[in-house]
């Protein structure tokens, strides 16, 4: 049975759950578990979820949580080796072949293995990750971006948190750094990368949770005005939006009604039209929430399309 | 420490829970997720480490070592109930050999169109032209002799409530995605237009010499890291003009579907067209079902008849004016039936030419259509390809490029 490890486990769950409420992320309990979980099993996080759910602040709040160090790799197309891991520092090498070269006769002739040696290693974040000597969070982000030879690079990395490097030789990892990629989805990741990775999908989260961290991040905003933005935004989502507001977008617009003075949200939310454009992001959505339709949000009238009563008849009949 | 409530609590270590989180493990196995001896051995280590009651704890660290996407992600929650607590399940679902579903209802649907189709190819040998199944149709195809050709069969549905008709959603996940690499297929083969510019690229064949003497300058002069370019090229602008008219209705949906495709993969803009030009290209990067409400409203809201030319000229004229040029190509998905003059799709069609854009005719008929407008600007028109299902587009393959 558990035992003893049992009963820790569930403590550092709960300790761990705590200090990232302390550092200003509400994790749901799945996720608090996922988190422990992962760096019990010493296992990397691949978090996936819409933009603007949390993914990149979770791992910011992990760091602050732990104390740790975070060291940010942010993925991009065309990322190579030189970028994420490692590159020699070729001013210095050819300083120090120069200077030998130049140097007092008494002095040892400088070798091949002198110029490549640690030292002339300019670290990269992976490099970084691995040569830390105290706790560590490496933030892979959005490695969807990123294209599939580095993918393949990093399965060594991940799997043994060790590096190799030709002129040096494998690297291992002093202390195992806690790793969480996150992904879009504008690419499918391979399975061997999926397979190495601890898995968690973030979503929106629900009312009660969103509103606990508007209040966590903004105290001083009036909890009337915080409830009301909440539920509208929430409804907000239901529709058929080109791009649906995260939490960013959600904190972005209590602070601007906030510092507007609005101790609840307006009667006529036509009046908040100017900070709308904090939850609206494309000329598209600008367009399609005209006045009357905010309105209708606001009072929780929706308009059900053909397709989608079907499919609620659908639901409903089972 | 209280004990297990009951022998189904899954964290009962020793020989029978590794025995039943191996059945488990197989069930997932069967619903297409990986698990494998490395991920059962995880799950086992798992519940050791959160303990045997918190089942909430568990199962959550089961589901992030189980799952690997965001399908298995949103398959978990059933497939855990039904293992563990088949008791909760309404009608006390049990679990046997057999987990998978039984044949869905769009599976069987797509049975029966394909056994429709068998027998209606064995009936007529021609395999060209069928009559007309409903009244409506006579009336509305009066034009027309070959809207009735279409291989789907219409399952002796009425066609005058255009909302109601859900070919379009009667597509298997295989053939969409099948759809969709055929439409990538086709976008590589699509020639590039050379420009006269170079980017960097780091396997080209031209030496860049002056990114590689920037470089040099961290390594004191040294020329270490050469840097190479290669020709830009820009990829040819791809338009599509569907005709959603009525008389081709029985086709809309697999040419909004092909449209689709195109406008995934080869940033394709797409325009419905019926008496009046419509741009979609927004409405087709994403797949709801209130975008394809908006569809339907955009497509099903005239019903009448169709105006080639005049479509036409607004698309040149207006919509793309800016970006038709050289290289540019234009399909018309169409039967070609036109309320307008014959005369005017000349017109049209040359204006489009004029701007060096190449026009390809997709016809849902086997053969070029009659029409008299089709007929006379036969000239201006590069190809024509047969489209009426997803061999045809198939067999185009070779000729699109």
């Amino acid at each position: 049975m558990g035992g003893p490890t049992a009963g820790n486990g569930l403590r550092e769950e709960r300790l761990l759950s705590e200090r990232l409420q302390r550092a200003g992320y509400l994790a749901d309990e799945d996720l608090a578990t996922t988190v422990w979980l992962a760096s019990a099993l010493q296992r990397p996080l691949l978090i996936e979820g819409d933009a603007g759910v949390g993914k990149t602040a979770l791992a910011i709040a992990l760091a602050q949580a732990q104390s740790a160090v975070l060291v940010r790799l942010q993925c991009f197309e065309g990322l190579d080796l030189a970028q994420a891991a490692y590159e020699w520092n070729y001013a210095k090498q050819l300083m120090a072949i120069r200077l030998s070269e130049s140097g007092a006769p008494g002095q040892r002739p400088l070798r091949e293995s002198d110029v490549f040696s640690r030292d002339y290693l300019l670290e990269r974040p992976l490099l970084r990750a691995i040569s830390q000597e105290g706790p560590c969070v490496l933030l892979i982000d959005e490695v969807d971006r990123a294209d599939e030879a580095f993918e393949a690079f990093l399965l060594e990395v991940l799997a043994e948190y060790q590096m190799t490097v030709p002129e040096v030789g494998t690297l291992r990892a002093k202390h195992i750094p806690q790793v969480i990629l996150t992904s879009n989805g504008t690419r499918e990741l391979s399975d061997a990368l999926r397979r190495r990775c601890l898995y968690h999908y973030l979503d929106y989260p629900s009312l009660a949770r969103e509103i606990a961290i508007v209040k966590s991040a903004l105290p001083q905003a009036d909890t009337v005005l915080v409830e009301e933005a909440v539920q509208f935004v929430q409804r907000l989502r239901n529709e058929d939006l080109a791009k649906i507001p995260g939490i960013a977008e959600t904190l972005d617009w209590v602070r601007a009604l906030f510092q507007l003075g609005h101790s609840s949200l307006p009667e006529d939310i036509a009046q908040a039209m100017g900070t709308l454009s904090c939850l609206l992001k494309t000329r598209e959505d600008r367009f399609l929430m005209g006045a009357d339709r905010l309105r209708q949000v606001v009072e929780g009238r929706r308009s059900i399309g053909v397709a989608e009563k079907d499919g609620q008849a659908a639901q409903a009949s089972v | 420490m209280t004990q297990v409530p009951s022998a189904q609590e899954p964290v009962t270590l020793g020989v029978p829970a590794g025995e039943r989180l191996a059945r488990f493990a197989e069930l997932l196995r069967e619903h297409g997720m990986t698990v494998g001896v490395a991920e059962q051995q995880a799950m086992l280590h798992a519940a050791t480490l959160c303990g045997a009651l918190r089942e909430p704890v568990v199962a959550a660290a089961w589901r992030a070592i189980a799952c690997h996407s965001h399908r298995e992600w949103k398959l978990w929650d059933d497939i855990y109930q039904r293992f563990w607590h088949p008791e909760k399940l309404r009608g006390g679902v049990k679990v046997s050999g057999q987990t998978r579903p039984s044949r869905s209802l769009r599976q069987s649907v797509q049975q029966m169109h394909e056994q429709m189709e068998k027998d209606a190819a064995a009936s007529r040998p021609g395999g060209d032209s069928t009559a007309p199944q409903t009244a409506s149709d006579l009336a509305s195809s009066a034009d027309s002799d070959d809207s009735g050709s279409s291989p789907r069969a219409q399952g002796g549905a009425s066609r005058s409530e255009a909302l109601q008709q859900r070919d379009g959603q009667m597509w298997l996940p295989q053939e969409l995605s099948a759809l969709r690499q055929l439409a990538r297929q086709i976008t590589a083969k699509l020639q590039p237009k050379a420009t006269r510019r170079w980017r960097c690229a780091p396997n080209g064949r031209r030496l860049d010499v002056r990114q590689t003497l920037r470089g040099s300058v961290a390594c004191g002069g040294e020329l270490a890291q050469p840097s190479w370019r290669v020709k830009r090229t820009e990829p040819p602008r791809l338009f599509i003009l569907a005709d959603v008219s009525r008389s081709m209705e029985s086709h809309a949906a697999l040419f909004l579907r092909v449209a689709r495709a195109f406008a995934l993969e080869a940033d394709a803009r797409v325009f419905v067209f019926h008496t009046r030009l419509a741009e979609v290209t927004s409405l087709m990067h994403r797949d709801t079902a209130a975008v394809q409400e908006k569809v339907n409203a955009v497509t099903a809201g005239f019903g009448g008849g169709t105006r080639i030319a005049a479509s036409l000229q607004d698309f040149s004229r207006n919509h793309a004016r800016a970006q038709i040029n050289r290289g540019a190509r234009v399909w018309v998905f169409s039967d070609g039936f036109d309320t307008d003059e014959p005369a005017l799709l000349g017109q049209a069609l040359k204006e489009v030419r004029a701007r060096g854009a190449r026009v390809t005719w997709f016809h849902p008929t086997r053969q070029v259509p009659e029409a008299a407008a089709l007929q006379r600007a036969r000239g201006l028109i590069e190809r024509f390809v047969p489209l009426a299902s997803l061999a045809d587009l198939a067999n185009a393959r070779a000729s699109l490029h």
